[in-house]
Formats: structure tokens, sequence, C-alpha cells
């Protein structure tokens, strides 16, 4: 008989037929066992797409503009890790580079390097591994926190200058729902379930 | 329910990094079927190593509390900001609930979760931990609130990239940003080196 343990308390339960949609509590300890989303492939890899062009328009763009005594500065996505950089914190710098860059970027590029050839019953090679990577490098995609943080710095910045908001800064806002939604459809649990019934 | 059937008890093993269950699993050093994961059945060393990193967390507390996180330079004066100055600013200049919102992410948030991990740590190393079910939802809490803190050192790294305005303002970051990072990295790391079925493996008697 099938049987699933809880991650969070180590409980056993009989797996009946996973339920269509929606999830499972474990009865001991009420940390979620199961989650189906009704996404398909075609939808994971949209979202990575969307993803993936959001993130370069938010490097390609001014986030925000300043304007103060007729000079005037602008910033990107990955300027806020380089300007770390310059004053000589490079810790610094790479904790922000990697949660606001590099771990976006690779959660959206190993998944979609995993999920092209899996839509079409084919195997990437190396896949096991590269979706180690994804595993360790998930949790570390604080986009969310990055835009509130924006948030913050433009109303202490507009007590003395002139802020423009940039065209980056709504394409960050984007990138932020479209990876929240990317990571819901793509759980680890749905990733393998993928995998199993593609058949390969 | 005296003795409910474990994944231990039944010889079960569920894979971190895939989710599957696997059966017969006796080697120490064995690897996932399906995705070739290292599996444990337990974290390694997870109480020894979460211990160690909340110690750390806690001292660097202080400094990141103490120590200014930016220095702005104007042509009048040379201003120093901590975490809770910087609140202070926000909140004179009239934007209460950024002000909130900072304290909140950058007070309080790291302040729970070093004292909720040092619960979960003294629950987890007694042979029968109490309140097992509020245990395990305090562990899901600091998961969950866990990355909120890192707002306060965008919000910095940005005004610092920002205000380089020669002979008018310059920001500059301070090593309380530094030591602020810090905690919040190494609670991050704490939370997901603390095993929590390990509050869950003892026999219970409540």
């Amino acid at each position: 008989m099938p049987v699933i343990v809880c991650p969070a308390c180590d409980l056993a339960h009989r797996l009946t037929t996973a339920p269509a949609s929606g999830r499972r509590q474990c009865a001991r300890c009420r940390a979620p066992l199961q989650r189906r989303e009704n996404a398909s492939i075609e939808t994971a890899i949209a979202l990575a797409v969307s993803a993936l062009v959001l993130l370069l328009l938010s490097n390609a763009y001014p986030l925000v503009e300043m304007h103060v005594n007729g000079s005037s500065r602008d910033t990107t996505l990955i300027g806020a890790a380089l300007g770390l950089y310059a004053q000589g914190f490079e810790s610094l710098a790479a904790l922000v580079l990697l949660t606001t860059v590099l771990a976006p970027l690779l959660q959206i590029v190993t998944l979609l390097y995993v999920l092209t050839p899996l839509r079409r019953g084919r195997r990437a090679p190396g896949r096991n591994a590269v979706l180690r990577v994804l595993t360790r490098v998930r949790p570390w995609n604080f986009m969310e926190v990055f835009m509130l943080g924006a948030l913050v710095a433009l109303v202490r910045l507009s007590n003395f200058a002139h802020i423009a908001p940039g065209i980056s800064l709504w394409s960050c806002a984007l990138l932020m729902l479209c990876l929240s939604a990317l990571t819901s459809v793509t759980s680890p649990e749905q990733l393998w379930r993928w995998v199993e019934e593609s058949g390969e | 329910m005296s003795n409910p059937a474990t994944g231990r008890s039944l010889g079960l093993l569920l894979c971190l990094d895939c989710r599957a269950t696997v059966r017969d699993v006796k080697a120490a050093h064995s690897r996932c079927p399906r995705c070739h994961a290292r599996l444990h059945e337990r974290k390694p060393h997870s109480l020894i190593v979460t211990t160690v990193l909340v110690v750390c967390a806690a001292v660097l507390y202080i400094p990141a509390n103490v120590l200014p996180v930016m220095n702005t330079r104007t042509i009048f004066d040379d201003e120093q900001d901590t975490i809770m100055s910087g609140v202070l600013v926000l909140l004179h200049s009239g934007s209460w609930p950024i002000a909130l919102l900072v304290f909140i992410a950058s007070i309080v948030v790291p302040l729970l979760k070093i004292l909720a991990l040092g619960v979960l740590l003294y629950s987890a190393w007694r042979p029968s931990p109490p309140h097992r079910l509020q245990r395990s939802e305090l562990y899901r809490m600091v998961e969950f609130i866990g990355r909120w803190s890192m707002l306060d050192i965008y919000a910095v790294s940005l005004l610092a990239t920002l205000v380089q305005v020669q002979s008018f303002a310059s920001v500059i970051v301070g090593w309380g940003a530094w030591a602020f990072a810090a905690v919040v990295v190494l609670t991050l790391l704490a939370a997901r080196s603390f095993d929590e079925r390990l509050l869950w493996d003892t026999p219970q008697h409540d």
C-alpha cells in the first residue's frame, strides 16, 4: 500500500489517491502533506519565459531616477549590488546580487532547461543535478522583499529630492508576481509528478 | 494514540529534495533512487549546527543595532543612522505606515526569530518536548517571516547607490548593515538546519 511520510513530524499516512486539487494536511502536526496545482508544463514554461524577459528588462532600464540640484542619477536592479561593491562591502554586495539577480535567474534557467525537453517526453542531460541546484537556490529569491525595500528607499529620498519611478520599477513588480506564480506551480512534488507522468 | 506509525518505525525515509518515499534504507550514505540527492534519516548534526548559528546571530544582533547602517554626508553635517534612528526619521517625516513596516521587519522580526529558535532548540534538546503542535507551528512561522528582515538592507543599498551627488550629499554604508545582514543570513541558515521532526521523535507524554 502506498504510504506518504510527513516531512515535518515523520508520521506515516496511508496514501489514497492524491486529491485532484488543493492540499492535504498532516493529521498530527498540520504541516502540508500534498499539494496539487492544476498547472501544466506549458503554463510553467510560459511563466518562466515571461520572468526571464522581465528580469532582463529590470536590469536594462532604470529602477528609479533621482533629480537634485540640477543633476540626476539612476540605478537598475543590479545597480543596488554594484553600489555596495563600489563602497567596499563585497560580501554584502554578493548577498544582494544573489538574492535579487542570481537566484531568480538560476531558478528560471534551470526550470527552462528541465521543462522544455520534458514537454516532449525527453530527459535533459544532467537533469537530477540541475534539479538539485534548483532546490538549493529557490529559497534565496527575495524579490518581494526587495520591492518593499525599494519602496522604503523611495519614501526616504522623496523628502529631499525629486524622485521619478523608472520603467524597471514596474517590470520588477511584474517579475515578483511572475516568480511567485512560477514557484507555486513548480514545487518539487509537482516537478517530479511531471517527470513520472511523461514516462521518459 | 500511544505509538503512531512513523516513517522511522516503518523503515521509510522521505527524500527532502523530491519528496519521494524511500523504502529499506540501511546504508548511512545512500542516495534517493529517484533524484539521487543524499538521504539522511534526520538532518545531520541538526541541533549542534542550529545552536551555533543561533548563538552567532544573537551576538551579532548587538552590533547590528548599535553600529550605524549608513552615514549621510552633506555640506552641512555628517549624520549617522542606526536601524532604530532610521525608523524615527521615517516617523518624523510623516510616513508612519512605512516606519511601522521597517520597525517590524528590522527590529521585531529578527528578535522574534532568535527567541523562537531558542525556544525550539530548548524543546528539541529535552527528552520529551512539550506542546509539540505549537512548537511545529512556531517553526513554520519562523520559516515564513525569515526573509522579510532583508528589507532594510535593500533600502540602504539603493540609497547608497543613488545618493552620490558630489558636494551635495552622499550616503556611505556602515558596518551595522553588514552585521545586520549577517544576522538575517545566520537565522535563515539556522532555521534551515533545524530538523522539526526531532520535536516528534521521542515518545509523547502530554
